[in-house]
């Protein structure tokens, strides 16, 4: 049960940061989305109801929090861990050039899902955004995802190591 | 049960991509609405950003005092005339401003709202976001509320679309969702100013006949009952008459640099002024 109290607290620090820290680092210029390579990664590595929850959690939280219309990511992050899933079962997904390669096309692929919502419910056009924004917002989330998700990796070693012990009898 | 079995992945699937999207299409019904989780992720959320901002804010500045500090005499006899030709233009639009008043008495066009202004920290401006919005440490237990104009002496900001009990979410002018009846200026020509996101903002349905031309500054026209009359909104940064179309294609550079907010003024709307008889 520690497990949904700590994802949640792990989804809304890394999206504050996300928000603040990264912001800062990259002067504003660059955006880098980690909750969603915290969706993939998760896509990656929990089960299907764990996981399922954890990437609503993460998209209603980044909803809450970016100003965007509420749902937005919540509904792309469900889809991402899902699409993360169906090929977490049929292929060898622990590269590190997969990883970079499949976080690219993710962060395309939302940049695409916000353009085509935007101008067909609010008629605005973001279009510009795709290759202004997304572009190397991806390119910037695609080199550094390898990196990222090893500090997961190690999160996650600490995690069921810390899980284990709390469970051995005494 | 083997049919539940086998096809339990995709049921799963499906039960979290609806639910999701039952979230999104009731939102997009229904734009603004501000729930108590929100506001909830929102309270919890900005002491946080607030903590994160000030330390960088403090950083930054302790960087600019000490560091910077090269030239300043120069710059400080530069600014010293820069005041001694400012106080004389003031003292010029002084007396305009009394000259307007009297004549406003004489023709009858006294305001009839008076308005009230309650200054806020930025406690959130995340520069890199596509959605333009800040957020203020001021909600509704400071007398906030939705639809307020958010100003700063250089111009309009945007307006409050989210309020909780003690942040608000303001939507700037360069957000693509922000639609302002604007003027320009010296021509009078009106328009909508629409936010471009990370390009400057455009000035639609300004007639092919007005005269409008780079430099001239855009105000609020005062309709749509949001934000008062003549608060600067911006300058126009190209002005073009295109082979077709009814419209002029006009853009516009906004007044307020939003990667330097740190406190901002919302306008409350105090009482209405006795009719005249």
């Amino acid at each position: 049960m520690i497990f949904y109290p700590l994802s949640l607290l792990l989804a809304f620090s890394v999206i504050v940061l996300q928000r603040t820290f990264v912001d800062l680092l990259f002067a504003g210029k660059i955006g880098l989305e980690l909750s969603l390579i915290l969706v993939i990664f998760a896509g990656f590595h929990f089960e299907q109801v764990r996981g399922g929850i954890f990437a609503m959690v993460t998209g209603f939280l980044f909803d809450c929090l970016s100003g965007a219309v509420m749902g937005l990511y919540t509904f792309f992050y469900v889809v991402v861990f899902f699409l993360t899933r169906l090929l977490t079962d049929r292929i060898y997904s622990e590269q590190m050039f997969f990883i970079m390669i499949f976080t690219f096309l993710c962060v395309l692929f939302e940049g695409l899902y916000i353009v085509v919502l935007y101008k067909s419910v609010f008629d605005v056009n973001m279009s510009y955004n795709l290759y202004r924004v997304f572009l190397p917002q991806a390119l910037v989330a695609g080199v550094l995802s390898p990196a990222l998700f090893a500090g997961l990796n190690y999160l996650e070693v600490l995690f069921h190591a810390g899980d284990r012990r709390s469970t051995e009898p005494l | 049960m083997f049919f539940f079995k086998k096809y339990q992945g995709l049921a799963i699937a499906f039960v979290f991509i609806v639910a999701s999207l039952v979230l999104l299409s009731y939102h997009l019904k229904r734009p603004g609405q501000v729930g108590f989780f929100k506001k909830t992720v929102m309270e919890t959320a900005s002491p946080i950003e607030k903590g994160i901002h000030s330390t960088f804010q403090g950083i930054k500045s302790l960087w600019d005092r000490y560091l910077f500090l090269v030239g300043l005499e120069n710059e400080n006899r530069d600014l010293r005339k820069k005041i001694a030709d400012l106080q004389n233009e003031i003292n010029s639009y002084r007396e305009m401003y009394y000259e307007v008043g009297r004549l406003k008495k004489i023709l009858s066009l006294d305001e009839t709202i008076l308005y009230s202004t309650v200054a806020a920290r930025v406690i959130s401006n995340e520069r890199s976001s596509l959605f333009k919005t800040i957020i203020i440490e001021k909600g509704t237990d400071d007398g906030l509320s939705e639809g307020l104009p958010v100003i700063t002496q250089q111009g309009i900001v945007g307006r409050i679309i989210e309020s909780s009990w003690n942040v608000s979410r303001v939507l700037l002018v360069t957000d693509y969702n922000s639609n302002i009846d604007a003027l320009v200026q010296g021509s009078r020509a009106q328009g909508i100013l629409q936010g471009g996101g990370p390009q400057l903002s455009r000035l639609k349905y300004v007639q092919r006949t007005d005269e409008v031309k780079t430099g001239d500054t855009v105000v609020t026209s005062g309709l749509g009952g949001v934000f008062p009359k003549g608060l600067v909104l911006g300058t126009i940064a190209t002005a073009e008459k295109r082979e077709t179309g009814l419209f002029q294609h006009v853009e516009v550079m906004p007044a307020v640099d939003f990667t330097r907010l740190e406190e901002v003024l919302v306008i409350i709307p105090e009482r209405s002024k006795e009719k005249r008889k």
